[in-house]
Formats: structure tokens, sequence, C-alpha cells
């Protein structure tokens, strides 16, 4: 099976039609994990703050609607958003759109839960020291928990930031033309290729994922080294290999 | 707005059980095999020869940051071009045995593909987290277990195991609650498990809401009720350690 | 006071959006200046990927661009499979439908079509010698296409029928070769083009048969009667001066890679 088959078709497997259509392929992929993580690392924080600050039965209903979005397949809520958003906004959404927000409710699901954790973690003892201080609650909350917090639960944020790009995978189902979707058009149109198509399609995946998982690592090892050293803060505790989902 | 013009005549509630069933039946079967497969990878990473543990570790690493998606469709698609036609033939053909009143019947290729890539995939996300069980469990452990003449195998089936298993009892329904969510991704390979019966019952009625939300509710009732399972499981737990 | 002033301004809101909503959508794609459409993107020569410049060309979207040049406006090319067609449109994400829509009473219930521009019917493809008579299909796996007519024929006429049902026919063909089904169904014209591109065509065949009479046309929103007029008036003008002819000869003529006999011209009377 010439090399060179695989070769020509790699420009369109990373850029799409790009320059002279829109930008698909491994740059689309890029673009869509980006939009995501950001938008769910927004959420994240938010429902962590949320779910640290609420009691009673805003708590229990926080907790359902989290739940939810972390019961229900990336699948479905593709679905749900791709056909029910624009009949309620009534507005034209592109498909686009519809995939970044169904990937950014169930990344905000996720890290909502570990950014609590991490408030949990960070300990009480440090609110009650800002506050003491005179720092107000919110105050308290911005400028002492959450750094702390973030800092510890940040491989959380990494592992679900690799879930991400894979999940952009999905976007094929409806339509939207990054890797995996135009994986499946190229190998549609040479037919007998199939197994070095996906396994090239596989490796850029990997490729992707390795590097974002090692340039995060990279960087939060250097940030629990300078926190380490930091001998006001002995009871700071170095970022934990903690696994999560 | 939203058509809600009734429920969906029985024919389509037949096809959403049914898609139901085999997701139910994929599910189980991936993680029968999952855990049994990851509990051998996560000793794997552990092993004294450097090369089984670099072996675990780039397994864990392909499978692990590569889409399921790609990868079920490398499986259905580009392996079977691989296997040879006798195989294929064997693998197609429907079998059945019988072992006393029953008699099971040889899945679809569709589903072996399908619980061949799941349960690929599944196995490192479940050796890992047995791996981080085996690593809770103190050190101390494994020298009492010496002092007290086990050997390595019994050390670990009476001794080790058991505690690693109850630090990995969460994550480990975790990764089982995944591995029902990701299940919907068998319907690319054609499987007709629950997402796939939504969408044809879908695409033939018109009823969108009635067919995915029917689908959602099975789905999550499914999650909730291995979550249940997990806090039924850590009690019995809680309790029996507390009486020895 | 301010509780009904708020409710007026609520409500006054409301109505208005609920007015956008319902503006006649040819108005919106002439002020917006792009025609948005489904096409496919991996069946050849309906909609497919010319590998030298990387767009989607084919014979739906040459209709397609006769429209839009009709209408004044840029074309805007959605890809799908036949999975997702009806979605797009009933969604909104496109405004018509190129891709080998097949009419039938169900659909009409959710979306528009126009005159029909293609006609077909459903076939097969099997390996050479394995499937003869219809009455065999009982016995058979047959791969079929998500969400197309050709799959709801089958399973309606042959209900022995083991059905697996696919997202694309490059998938369902796919399955053909390494052994997961023994068929596959499609429209005849269709099959055609697929067996003309596979490097192993010598392998496989089309039994002369075929179990339906089918009309494709193009996919319109329901309720836009300005748009669907003038997309008939589009195709009709098309087969009167000549364009229709060549379109179909491009792509099913002598020269092309899948010669197949022009049999229906838009405006033909259908048979039922």
């Amino acid at each position: 099976m010439p090399l060179s088959v695989l070769l020509d078709n790699l420009p369109y497997l990373l850029l799409g039609p790009f320059p002279h259509g829109p930008l698909g392929g491994a740059a689309l992929t890029v673009v869509l994990a980006l939009s995501s993580a950001i938008l769910s690392a927004f959420l994240g924080l938010i429902g962590g703050i949320a779910l640290a600050l609420t009691r009673g039965w805003a708590h229990v209903v926080l907790l359902a609607t989290i739940g939810f979005f972390r019961a229900i397949p990336v699948l479905m809520l593709i679905f749900w958003t791709f056909f029910l958003l624009p009949m309620l906004l009534h507005i034209n959404v592109p498909g686009l759109a519809t995939v970044v927000c169904a990937l950014a409710l169930i990344g905000g699901a996720y890290l909502s839960h570990a950014v609590h954790a991490g408030v949990i973690a960070v300990g009480t003892g440090q609110s009650q020291a800002a506050l003491s201080l005179g720092l107000t609650r919110g105050q308290a909350l911005r400028y002492v928990v959450l750094p702390q917090a973030v800092r510890i639960m940040a491989p959380s944020f990494v592992n679900q930031w690799v879930s991400l790009v894979k999940d952009t995978s999905l976007a094929y189902i409806v339509g939207v033309p990054e890797l995996s979707f135009l994986a499946n058009q190229v190998n549609s149109r040479l037919m007998v290729y199939p197994v070095q198509i996906f396994l090239l399609v596989a490796l850029i995946y990997l490729i992707l994922c390795t590097a974002l998982d090692w340039c995060a690592m990279r960087l939060l090892s250097r940030h629990a080294y300078r926190s380490t050293t930091d001998k006001t803060r002995p009871d700071l505790p170095i970022a934990p290999a903690i696994e999560t989902i | 707005m939203v058509q809600v013009n009734g429920w969906l005549a029985p024919k389509y509630l037949l096809w959403l059980w049914h898609g139901f069933g085999i997701t139910l039946g994929l599910a189980a079967t991936v993680a029968l095999s999952a855990t049994a497969l990851g509990l051998v990878l996560a000793m794997m990473r552990r092993a004294r020869w450097s090369w089984l543990r670099w072996l675990a570790a780039s397994y864990v690493l392909v499978f692990r940051n590569s889409p399921l998606l790609v990868q079920l469709l490398f499986w259905y698609f580009g392996v079977a071009t691989l296997l040879p036609e006798t195989a294929m033939t064997w693998l197609n053909a429907a079998h059945t045995l019988s072992i006393g009143p029953v008699t099971l019947g040889w899945p679809s290729f569709e589903f072996v593909a399908g619980w061949f890539g799941l349960t690929c995939y599944s196995t490192a996300f479940i050796g890992e987290e047995f791996r981080a069980g085996l690593r809770g469990v103190p050190g101390g452990q494994y020298h009492a277990a010496a002092a007290l003449g086990l050997g390595p195998f019994t050390a670990m089936r009476y001794v080790i195991l058991p505690q690693a298993l109850r630090i990995a009892l969460p994550p480990l329904f975790g990764q089982y609650m995944n591995i029902v969510k990701n299940s919907s991704l068998t319907m690319a390979i054609g499987l007709a498990e629950l997402s796939y019966a939504s969408r044809q019952v879908d695409t033939e009625t018109f009823k969108t809401f009635q067919a995915f939300g029917a689908a959602t509710v099975l789905y999550i009732a499914t999650i909730a009720l291995i979550e249940v399972a997990l806090a039924v499981f850590q009690h019995r737990g809680a309790r029996m350690s507390h009486r020895s | 006071m301010k509780k009904n002033s708020l409710i007026a301004a609520v409500l006054g809101l409301l109505l208005s959006m609920s007015g956008v909503a319902h503006a006649d959508r040819l108005d919106q794609i002439k002020s917006a200046g792009v025609l948005r459409v489904a096409t496919f993107d991996s069946n050849p020569p309906f909609g497919f990927v010319d590998p030298k410049t990387n767009q989607i060309v084919g014979l739906d979207l040459d209709y397609a661009k006769a429209v839009a040049a009709k209408l004044g406006v840029k074309l805007e090319v959605q890809a799908t499979n036949p999975a997702n067609r009806i979605a797009f449109l009933t969604s909104n994400k496109v405004d018509l439908v190129f891709a080998n829509f097949t009419i039938t009473d169900e659909r009409k219930k959710e979306v528009d079509f126009s005159t029909p521009y293609f006609a077909s019917g459903t076939q097969f493809i099997a390996k050479k010698g394995v499937l003869t008579q219809p009455a065999q299909l009982n016995s058979l796996r047959i791969g079929a296409d998500k969400g197309t007519t050709n799959e709801q024929q089958v399973r309606a006429q042959f209900p022995n029928a083991t059905i697996v049902a696919y997202d694309d026919t490059p998938f369902a063909f796919a399955a053909l070769r390494t052994g997961n089904v023994q068929a596959i169904t499609q429209d005849g014209p269709k099959l055609v083009a697929l067996l003309a591109k596979v490097p192993d065509r010598d392998k496989y065949e089309i039994p002369p048969f075929t179990i339906s009479n089918d009309y494709e046309g193009v996919g319109v929103p329901k309720g836009e009667p300005r748009l669907l007029a003038a997309v008939n008036e589009t195709l009709k003008g098309l087969e009167a001066d000549g364009s229709a002819a060549s379109i179909y000869d491009q792509w099913f003529g002598p020269k092309s890679a899948a010669p197949l006999p022009r049999l229906f011209k838009i405006g033909d009377p259908q048979k039922s």
C-alpha cells in the first residue's frame, strides 16, 4: 500500500478544505476542544463554588442537575442539543455550537465536583483565617481558597480536557467536519485502506492527547515545586495524582 | 414549538426495549471481561520485569489517549479486512451452545466487535483504577503477610487484593457507569443498541422528543441503579469491617 | 403600574420574536445572500469529495448550484449522510436538501418535496452468484443505510431478512466486502456508480431486479410555498433549456464511469 496515498490525504485530514473552504479536520478538533475546555472550566468553577456555598433544597437540585449531566451519554446529549436548542431559541444554531454546548455542559458537571472536592481539600482553616483577617466571604473564596483548590485539582482538569479532545470525535454523528468525520469521508472514497486510515487518525489523536497531557503535567509540576519550597505554607499539599473519571 | 403529538406506538416501544436489552447485555459482558483483564493489567504494571511494565504502560497510553469511536471503527471495518475469510464466515454464522436447559446463541458480529473494542478501551481505565487501589494499600501489609508465612500469591489473594478492591470500589463503579454510556458509541458500527434504536424510531416516526426522551430515561435509570449498587456494596463492606 | 407595563413589554417582545421566527424563508435566504443546502459527501456521483480540489461535487451539487444561481445567492454546502438529512432540514440547519431524497407519503408529513428530478428503484449488490431471486432476500443478512426508503422497503417486503443499518453506503459496502453482510441495498444508480469505483468490482454483481419504483426530489421545509415554487421553477427551466440533460450526461452519460440511460425527465408523469 503506497505511503503516498496516506501522505496525499494528510493535509485534508489535518486542515479540511481550508483555505478553499471552512476549517476542518484536526484543526477543527483542536478548536472544538479548546472552546469546550474554556467553557467547561468556567461552568465547573461556578458549579463548584455553588456546591460549596449552597445548602438544603438548592444544594439537592444542584446535585441532581450535575448528576443528570454526568449520567447522560455524550452522544445522547449531542442529539438533544442538536435538535432541541434551535427549537428552544428559535434561531439558527450552527452544528459546531451545539457540540461545544453539549461537551461544555458535561465537562462542567465533572469539573464542578472536582472544584468542590478541591475546596474541601483546602480545608476550613484557610477560609476561617481569611475571614479573621477581615476579608468578606467572596474575597476569601476568590483570593485564598480557590487558587489553592484549583492547584490541587489541576490533574482532574487535565484529565477532563484529554477526555474532551476524544469526545470531539462524536461531532461526526451530527455532521461537523472534524477529524473522525473526514477520516470516514476519505475511507469511503478510497475504500480499500481502512486499517491504514484509522491507524493514522488514531495516531493523530494520540499525539494531540499525549502532548496536552505532557505539557499540562510539566506546568503543574513546576507549580508544585514552587509551592513545596514555600516554607510559610507547610500544610499545602502537593498536587496528588488523583485519578478521576 | 416542540412537537409532542402522542406517545410512541407499541411497535416502536418494542424496538427501544430491544435496544435497551442489547445495551445492558453489552455493558454486562464488557464489565466482566474488562474487570478481569484490568486486574491482569494492574499486576503487569507492578511486575518485576521492566519489559512487562513497559508493555502495560504503552497499552494504557495508546488505548486511553485515542477516541473510542476511532477504535471501534478500526476493529469493525479495519481489522475485519485482515481476518481470513473462513474466520469471518464463522464469526458471522449463527452458532448455538446448549448447556443443560440453557441454549446460548452466538451474537452478531457487530456485538462481538463492539464487545471487543469496548473491552480493550475500558481495560485501560479499569487497570489504572486497580493500580491506584493497589498503591493505596499500606506497605506494612505486605511485610505483615510475609511475616505470617504467606506466599506472594496467597498474600495477594487474602490480604492485599481485598483491601485494594475496597479502595478502588467507587472509581471502579464509576468506570462501569462509563461502560454503559460508552456502549452508545457502538451505534456507529451498526449495533442495534439503545441510541441506535432511538435514532431509528425518530427517523420513522419523527417523534424526536419521545424517542430520545425514552432512551435518556432508560440510560439515567441504569446509571442510578449502578450508583445504588455502589452505595449498597460500600455499606455492606463497612459493616463487615466493623464486625471483624 | 410597573407590573402591567412589564407584562406588556414581555408580551410585545414575544410577539415580535414570533413574528421574526415566521418570516418567509425565501426572503431570509435572499437577504442573507446565502443558500444553505445539505448534500451527500460519500455517494458518487450524487455528492462526493473530489480528491483534487477537496470540494464536494456531483449531480445533486449541480442542481443545487443552479437553484442558488437562479436566486442570485451564494451556495453553502453541509455534508450529510442519509440518517441526518431530515434532521438538518427540520432543525433549520439547512434551507434545502439535495441528497437523492426519495419522496414518500410518510416524509411528506414532515417536509415538502419539489417536483421529482430523478427516478430509481431499490436494488442490491451481492457477491457473484449469491443473489438471483428476490425471494432469497428473506434468508440473507442485508446491509442498508439508516434512514433510507430502501431500508424501510426491504423490511416491509422481506420481514425475515436480517437488516443491519449503517450510517452511509460505503460502510455497508465495507461490511459486504468483509462478509459481515451478504448483500447491500440502495438505489440502482447509486449502486452502479459505487461498483464502478471499487477496485475489486469483478467479485460483485447487481442482480437485475428491483423491488420498488422511487422518485427523488428536493427537500423543502414545510410551509414555505414561495421557496418551493422557486425550486420547482428552476428545475422545470433546467429541463426546458437542456441543462438537466447535460447534467445527467456528465455523471451518467456514455462517457462517464457508470453509464445509465436517462429514462426519466423532470415533469414526466410518475408511475405509482
